[in-house]
């Protein structure tokens, strides 16, 4: 056999005049993997909330909406382990849905950057032929913390997914009892997390109550998170760009988050609701020194100084030595301070922090940064 | 210069077969074939027509060559060598389909090997699935070792550093990479150690074996190391319960000037990032020691696979990127046991996975290199607990003064 195939080799070859060279020009597969680092990466939407609320009721309307996107929906049930075996995909397309079941293959656990979601979800997206957003939808998760930690990825691994936000859906009949709630008395029921780590929340049901139980659930929403972006629905139906393309977790998207600092009502609460956990936004004129800001920050963070507990950070930064509008943002431990954009000519440079916690000091937390003054 | 855009510059000054001019045209016979560009390249048709008569015999060798294997991989095939897919979890007859990024493929690996029933064993030997790891605390909280911690991880570690040198000694021209990893398989169950990647998620074998354009998690198969190859061989010895993790990656008989570099150059992004542990440092700041090193010297960093923590479990906190700008959360303390694990491509930072659901190879199908070491953390500095032992062989020539 060997002998016959060599030998047609050497036929084939024999001929006396070459082919046509070809101009050199990168690699096909170079230029695939370069032209796939200009694509846009898709964003992921983590939709959280009490059973009940009204999470399936958005996501049906997300579907069904007219709005020419092509959303992949993913149903999971997180149990103690954020792990997807199998997920399935709905995928609204002009109203119609489509129902898929895909197998998700585990990734490789050990020694990766990408958790087995993360590349679960960018398999799906080299999978489909365009898809404009992915809705993460919960169940059984207490926390969305830990979701977002994974999905929170490095601007420098280039994903094909990114994090977009995430949205909590309350239901503004029952929050209230939900907030009351406790397991017992050193944890918080699940509500409080999901709002504190929530971008959106989207006040669901205010048909069932009136309109100043609705003022006063609002008022107590933000008397824990400040920063969020309040809605109220009746069967959840919302101006999807509160949920879809937020860009929440952008280092280049800075503009809500400035408009956030901007305004001059304060963002603390001075409400303390029973939980103690509640917003905090200090500030200070002065530019700051940006290694001496880094390790203040990571001695709360990271060593729970003075036993505050945050959960969220977004600040905006006047770095000494910077022309550059730093922001910093922050999930549990993963925080990151980037330059943004130039500070214009007028405006008034300033840092102004937001923290989102537990036990928060205001005292301790405002001496700190007035150490971080060069 | 890293990454894409050196793939620019090695296009201009590419240079004709022939006459050495500048080359702006390639044989489509050679691309073909996906042989390197080096000796596929030319200045112009008439230069291409002119060494068209000793050109061709190239395509000739590379054809044969390719039958010989089929050949020999047949053979295999039926004495019950088969290809592995889906994470190690089966094996098909057939070479998967694949578009190969560069000259390597899969080839058929050998039947499971045997460990003894009295070695100790991780819990993921018998089912292929660890449970214990996966749901540890240890994989949010940094773990401070305590001194009889410490000790068993530099007795795991020395055997470990002994395993590797074994491997180390048989590559050669002619050794297939089943054939090392028979090795370090034996050594192992020797010195009465578990060789820690075997069936961990599947995983088919006892080492991993990474050439050339493999980044890492290569399987041993049947392919026969050639002169010029550069391999790594990466060993994980689990002694009393303790893992120690190292890797290295090896010249295969005489290898080009760009290959000697592209090891060189990882084996120093090693060391400097080793040069800066010591408590208090944030585990952020290796990235930037890597990618620094890396850059200047025209290579890029791989992103997708970092460096872990270890000691009772194989991989756990801290996650340790090796690229610039990451997140990774925490300082190094004082009695803390991390491995720090560099790769290094000549071109693209990209990776892909092979269809056997391990292999990790460069995008662009250019040569990848990597060193690793099991550190610890002490209250001065750092200890390297898989370190070169007086009888380690001589194989950097940089090291050789």
């Amino acid at each position: 056999m060997l002998k016959e195939e060599a030998e047609g080799v050497k036929m084939e070859d024999d001929d006396e005049e070459p082919p046509m060279a070809i101009q050199i020009q990168p690699d096909v597969s170079v230029r695939k993997i370069l032209s796939s680092s200009d694509t846009v990466s898709v964003g992921v939407s983590v939709i959280t909330g009490y059973l009940g609320a009204g999470k399936s009721t958005l996501v049906n309307y997300i579907l069904n909406g007219k709005h020419g996107k092509r959303i992949a929906v993913i149903l999971n049930e997180f149990g103690e382990e954020i792990g997807v075996e199998r997920a399935m995909i709905n995928e609204g397309e002009e109203g119609a849905i489509v129902e898929e079941w895909v197998e998700l293959a585990n990734g490789c656990v050990c020694c990766t950057v990408k958790h087995s979601l993360v590349q679960a979800l960018e398999q799906l997206v080299q999978r489909k032929d365009r898809l404009d957003h992915i809705l993460l939808e919960t169940t059984g998760l207490a926390n969305p913390a830990p979701l977002a930690s994974i999905l929170w990825l490095d601007d420098q691994l280039e994903s094909e997914v990114k994090l977009d936000c995430i949205v909590t859906v309350v239901d503004a009949k029952n929050l209230r009892f939900q907030l009351n709630e406790r397991r017992d008395s050193s944890s918080f029921s699940e509500a409080f997390n999901q709002i504190a780590f929530a971008d959106t929340i989207i006040m669901n049901k205010v048909d069932l109550i009136s309109q100043e139980e609705s003022d006063e659930l609002e008022k107590e929403i933000h008397s824990i998170n400040s920063l969020a972006n309040v809605i109220r629905s009746v069967r959840c139906q919302v101006d999807l760009s509160n949920i879809l393309n937020c860009q929440a977790y952008d280092s280049n998207h800075v503009s809500r988050l400035e408009s956030l600092l901007e305004t001059n009502k304060s963002l603390t609460t001075t409400d303390l609701h029973d939980s103690g956990i509640r917003t905090l936004c200090i500030s200070e004129p002065q530019p700051i020194n940006l290694d001496k800001v880094r390790l203040w920050l990571e001695e709360i963070l990271w060593d729970k100084k003075s036993e505050m507990d945050v959960y969220r950070c977004k600040a905006v930064l006047s770095i000494q030595n910077s022309d550059q509008m730093h922001i910093l943002q922050a999930v549990r431990e993963i925080y990151e301070i980037v330059p943004a954009r130039k500070w214009s000519e007028e405006e008034n440079r300033t840092n102004k922090i937001v923290f989102i916690g537990h036990k928060l000091d205001e005292e301790v937390l405002r001496s700190g940064l007035r150490d971080c003054r060069p | 210069m890293a990454g894409e855009s050196a793939d620019a510059s090695t296009i201009a000054t590419l240079s004709c077969a022939r006459c050495e001019k500048p080359a702006h045209l390639q044989c489509p016979k050679c691309m073909d074939l996906k042989l390197p560009r080096e000796q596929a390249s030319f200045c112009t048709q008439e230069c291409f027509k002119a060494a068209w008569s000793s050109h061709k015999s190239v395509h000739v060798k590379a054809q044969l060559s390719s039958i010989a294997t089929g050949d020999q991989n047949s053979d295999l095939i039926s004495q019950g060598w088969l290809y592995c897919v889906k994470k190690g979890q089966a094996r098909t007859l057939k070479l998967p389909h694949f578009d190969w990024t560069g000259p390597l493929k899969q080839y058929p690996i050998s039947t499971k090997c045997v460990v003894p029933a009295e070695i100790e064993k991780p819990d993921w030997a018998i089912d292929g699935t660890p449970k214990v790891e996966p749901n540890s605390d240890l994989q949010h909280v940094v773990e401070i070792k305590t001194p009889e911690q410490i000790q068993r991880m530099r007795e795991t570690c020395k055997i470990a550093r002994e395993v590797l040198d074994a491997a180390a000694k048989v590559i050669r021209p002619g050794v297939t990479t089943d054939e090392i990893d028979r090795v370090v398989h034996e050594a192992t169950i020797a010195a009465g150690g578990y060789p820690s990647p075997l069936n961990y998620y599947f995983f088919p074998k006892s080492c991993c074996t990474s050439v050339n354009e493999v980044i890492c998690h290569g399987i041993p198969d049947a392919r026969k190391l050639e002169d010029g190859d550069i391999v790594n061989v990466d060993v994980t010895v689990c002694y009393k319960g303790c893992h120690g993790d190292l890797n290295e990656t090896y010249f295969v008989g005489n290898v080009d000037e760009a290959s000697r570099q592209l090891v060189k150059c990882t084996y120093e992004c090693l060391e400097k990032a080793i040069a800066i542990v010591k408590p208090g440092v944030r585990f952020r700041e290796i990235g930037e020691v890597v990618n620094r090193h890396a850059t200047m010297s025209g290579l890029s960093v791989v992103r997708s696979y970092c460096g872990h923590g270890i000691g009772d479990l194989f991989h756990c906190a801290p996650n340790i990127p090796h690229y610039a700008r990451n997140k990774a959360v925490g300082v190094m303390k004082a009695g803390q046991t991390f491995t720090i694990e560099p790769m290094i491509n000549a071109g693209t930072w990209r990776d892909r996975t092979w269809p056997d659901g391990w292999t990790a190879v460069t995008a662009d199908g250019k040569r990848s290199a990597q060193f690793e070491h099991t550190l610890l953390v002490t209250e001065t500095g750092v200890e390297v607990l898989t370190a070169r032992l007086p009888s380690s062989p001589d194989v950097y020539p940089w090291l050789t003064k």
